[in-house]
């Protein structure tokens, strides 16, 4: 399929239309804050009344749209938006919630009373009351700064962006590729019984991509998917993205990775992508320092934590050249906003998890300081994943700090490595429920020998300890090598929310890791090994 | 938002009747949602939750797009109609575009309970007060989470298909922790009637597990014999579902690729071992589910006999290219077993281990379907036929092709949930021989 046939059904009507009511336009918006007070003084006033010492109202809507094409066929235009809201309230030491998508008076009502009565099931046998802390009152409204809106850019221009990165790779001799591109604007309005009205809007975008080589004589095939994060921006995201560069070399190294040795199983040095190690970030380091696992609320679903509250200021959590940082400030980012879902300003609350080596501090949310003897109060790591949702506490934006040389850079970390592996990309990732073990994979891996790239393997995954593997870190690249990856879909909480949350990294290396090889892991004999230094540039010896 | 069948079928007219595309395909699903979350012995989040989500195809000739919306006012309903239209035309002809499914009767689901849909907070409080209580008598801490959804899935189209079908259940599942010697136990059920649920021996066996893993001592990792509990096996087994499809082996890019020669259709062949058989069955009464999947009847299907490969999902447009009839991939598995207790299935093993659950599953390599993930909440030594007691918990790298090779004995089959996905199952533990514990885990 050509552009130019598709094109024909083009109208200047259909194009306009692409950018009314289901992206939230001014006009809408004016409509909804315009009858936010009215509904949130009814709601707040009403929940009092019913005896909460404490009561918010939320109104969101997201807005979606999503385009995915399989080779030069587009077989996905897709768009949506969910709207409604919800009422927390507590009472006498108890939490109650409910949602509906129906915004009216009548209906607002009947939640605070819903959600009032969940709260009083609870008297008599609750055993520890829910205490939180006063916050101030916030009056005003965030946007998350974007260049050009995602929802009013033509839909050709983003099918025609995708067409060329298939057409790239199937013209390089992929076998099969997909590529899509993800859009999302969330629109909250929040009240709460402290004072607080505030309205956010932000946006997301995640263009991707996925070529695959096959070989039938063998029944073999091999994948590389694009490295490009999403992030908090608009279409100048996927405008700007080198895709089709990106796209030819994939193809290039899907063969190579096809025709690579396997690896052998051992210890190895590695110096580590920020396209993967921002997911190692964020499972290693991200999720063990979340409070309310530390403390037991996520037991049941995503688990506890290793990293327990007599830990702070104690673990040594990395070697000394460690520093994680959280921030919902940082520009992009996808955690990023003004104001959390429980009405804590971010700005000011950013904070170190990890200084120097040492474990610092938790995410915490609502209520959550205390709790660990803390008086500083939430620092703005609340977040409900749609208008149905009660909020949870989530990930900021946590990231690995460069090193302290901005002049080090990836090469130089390989060069400082005789026998190893420089991972590109992130695979399939798995960790335990309390965070120790955790084992992962990559799209490329590059084999390092004697400070330089050699060849790649296959069948790579890199397994271990987290509190080791950060304590194994030597080396780190300077500011110019940073990079924000993220993703959108963290999951966590009963009823299941996601949230979309960046990471940023810099390359980074580690002494002695475990690596094992994922082809003898599935029981299978594996006829080429690689061969100490006899076997030649990345072919099987 | 409850819709009765009346309610759905004037919607789903007046969203039809908006459509001005050649072709329209509409689905509308509402749900009530009554939530409650406790962890620490206290209740934390809780909630109570309605919803409704339209999801309206279009096309004209091969272009098409589609729309999501949760708002049912007639400005929002032409707002919606007038927009995915425009995409539609817009979109370009994409050539494996397929029509709307002519109308189909399909049979009547076993899904829904009237019980279930009554069920109020009060009485959901009353299933969760008892079992907390039992946890802080016995000293251990606990947390659950029960979910009672009730609600309705209507598929509509402009070939004047229309079918409407509720459902309902109530699942709930807990961890119990044994803070003293790090011990923990998890169990759970699920029900669509809430007159068969009983949350007090489901407590109970999660209790027991919490105090009998507290102390775990660290056993060598390697291939061993496993007796993997029912909820073990319902995640292997869902993940090997979603690998059972035509197109992807016709593609070259299937895990069935790797065991067949070149031209050789994996279907009649011997890929699983001789006591594996895995079908669906919409209307097998202990985990039923929709008789209906985007307008193809779901229908009693074996996906495994007697080790034999016999069906592979396959979507319509690939049906029609190759000549074969679609086929929906699993609502719901059942796996069948021999009725042992979970004792009498660690009487047969020597020396092996008992795996509660897993977590965290992943794919790791697609060629092999080889899975990572991790046990928890209660990891056994087994010894001479016995429990020898509580090992640390391990990292596993493993295919389920090679757990339904490797299964020498079966047990009693159960409905439970799992770490990934909601499917129904009916599945009994299993015990598998040369099952890769690959490292092991500090977590308890």
């Amino acid at each position: 399929m050509q552009r130019r046939d598709w094109l024909k059904g083009t109208s200047a009507a259909g194009i306009a239309l692409l950018s009314s009511r289901w992206s939230v336009t001014a006009a809408e918006a004016a409509s909804l804050t315009g009858r936010f007070p009215g509904l949130a003084d009814a709601a707040l006033s009403k929940a009092k009344e019913l005896g909460a010492s404490f009561a918010d109202f939320h109104v969101m809507q997201t807005d979606r749209e999503s385009l995915f094409v399989r080779e030069e066929m587009v077989q996905g235009v897709d768009a949506g938006s969910s709207l409604g809201c919800s009422v927390r309230v507590l009472v006498n030491g108890a939490w109650g919630f409910a949602a509906s998508e129906e915004i009216s008076e009548k209906r607002v009502a009947a939640l605070v009373e819903s959600a009032v009565a969940m709260a009083k099931g609870q008297a008599g046998w609750r055993k520890q009351p829910v205490e939180i802390e006063t916050l101030p009152a916030y009056t005003g409204s965030w946007e998350l700064p974007i260049e050009v809106d995602p929802f009013t850019v033509p839909l050709e221009e983003k099918v025609e962006r995708l067409l060329a990165i298939n057409r790239a790779a199937l013209s390089k001799g992929a076998s099969y590729c997909h590529s899509r591109v993800a859009i999302v604007r969330e629109r909250k309005w929040l009240a709460n019984s402290f004072g607080t009205r505030v309205d956010q809007s932000r946006v997301r975008m995640h263009p991707s991509f996925s070529i695959t080589l096959t070989d039938s004589k063998k029944g073999e095939f091999a994948s590389r998917a694009s490295t490009l994060p999403p992030r908090g921006a608009g279409y100048e995201h996927l405008r700007d993205w080198k895709a089709e560069d990106d796209a030819l070399l994939a193809v290039d190294q899907a063969r190579e990775k096809m025709a690579s040795p396997s690896v052998s199983a051992g210890k190895k040095d590695l110096v580590i992508a920020p396209s993967n190690l921002w997911l190692t970030v964020h499972e290693t380091v991200g999720h063990p320092t979340e409070l309310d696992r530390a403390l037991g609320y996520e037991a049941n679903y995503a688990g506890t934590s290793f990293c327990t509250p007599d830990n702070l200021d104690k673990l040594q959590y990395g070697s000394d050249i460690v520093n994680i940082f959280a921030d919902r400030t940082a520009e992009n980012g996808l955690a990023t906003i003004g104001w959390d879902d429980d009405g804590v300003e971010t700005k000011g609350k950013e904070f170190a998890i990890v200084q120097d080596g040492i474990f610092r501090n938790y995410q915490m949310a609502l209520g959550q300081a205390a709790l660990i003897g803390r008086d500083t109060g939430s620092n703005g790591c609340s977040y409900a994943d749609s208008f149905d949702a009660f909020p949870i506490q989530r990930m900021p934006n946590i990231s690995l700090q460069p090193g302290q040389d901005d002049s080090v850079t990836t090469e130089d970390l390989i060069a400082g490595v005789e026998d190893g592996i420089y991972i590109d990309g992130n695979g399939s990732w798995s960790i335990d429920q309390q965070r120790y073990n955790f084992q992962f994979t990559g799209q490329v891996f590059h084999r390092i020998r004697n400070g330089k790239l050699d060849g790649m393997y296959r069948d790579v995954a890199y397994q271990g300890n987290s509190v080791d593997f950060w304590n194994a870190c030597d080396g780190l690249g300077g500011k110019p090598t940073y990079e924000l990856g993220g993703a959108f879909n963290c999951g966590k909480g009963q009823p299941g929310q996601v949230a979309p949350v960046s990471h940023g990294a810099v390359p980074a290396r580690f002494r002695q890791i475990n690596i094992l090889n994922t082809a003898e892991e599935s029981g299978k004999k594996v006829a080429a090994v690689e061969r100490c230094c006899c076997s030649g540039g990345g072919q099987i010896a | 938002m409850s819709l009765t069948k009346a309610q759905s079928e004037s919607l789903s007219e007046r969203i039809l009747g908006m459509v001005k595309a050649d072709d329209a395909t509409l689905w509308i699903t509402d749900s009530e949602d009554l939530q409650l979350r406790y962890a620490n012995n206290d209740v934390t989040s809780n909630g109570l939750v309605d919803r409704v989500r339209i999801n309206l195809g279009v096309s004209y000739g091969k272009r098409s797009a589609s729309i999501d919306i949760n708002q049912t006012d007639d400005a929002t309903l032409k707002d919606a109609v007038a927009k995915v239209q425009a995409m539609a035309k817009l979109a370009p002809e994409d050539p494996e575009h397929m029509p709307p499914v002519e109308p189909t009767e399909f049979a009547d689901p076993l899904t829904f309970s009237e019980a279930t849909a009554a069920m109020t907070p009060e009485e959901a409080l009353a299933h969760i007060r008892p079992v907390i209580e039992q946890a802080r008598a016995a000293g251990v801490d606990t947390a659950g989470y029960l979910e009672r959804s009730v609600g309705s899935g209507t598929l509509a189209n402009s070939r004047g298909l229309f079918s409407f079908q509720r459902s309902s259940d109530v699942g709930f599942s807990l961890t119990a922790r044994a803070l003293e010697g790090r011990g923990s136990g998890w169990a759970s059920t699920q029900v669509t009637d809430v007159g068969n649920l009983d949350l007090g021996p489901v407590g109970d066996r999660a209790i027991q597990k919490a105090l009998a893993s507290r102390n775990a001592v660290e056993r060598a990792p390697g291939r061993t014999t496993a007796v993997l509990e029912a909820a073990a096996v319902r995640d292997m087994l869902g993940l090997l579902s979603w690998s059972l499809d035509r197109r992807d082996f016709d593609e070259g890019r299937s895990f069935l690729n790797g065991l067949v020669e070149e031209g050789e259709s994996p279907i009649g062949k011997k890929i699983f071992g001789e006591n594996a058989t895995l079908i669906s069955d919409p209307l097998y009464e202990d985990a039923p589910c929709g008789t209906q999947y985007y307008g193809l009847p779901r229908v009693r299907t074996p996906w495994i006999e007697d080790g034999v490969l016999k069906n592979l999902s396959v979507g319509r447009f690939w049906a029609q290219k190759q000549g074969i009839n679609p086929q929906p991939n699993a609502g719901n598995l059942i796996l069948s077993g021999n009725g042992d207790s979970t004792e009498e299935l660690i009487s047969k093993v020597e020396d092996g281990v008992l795996i509660t659950r897993f977590w965290y599953l992943r794919m790791v390599q697609p060629q092999s379907l080889l899975y990572t993930g991790l046990t928890r909440d209660g990891t056994f030594a087994i010894k001479d036929g016995e429990i020898a007691g509580p090992v640390k918990n391990f990292r596993f790298n493993e295919s389920p092709v090679n757990m339904l090779k490797n299964i020498v004995a079966s047990g009693l089959q159960e409905r439970v949930m799992g770490s990934e996905g909601n499917m129904p199952v009916h599945v009994p533990s299993l015990v598998v021989n040369e099952f890769n514990l690959s490292s092991v885990s500090e977590a308890s």
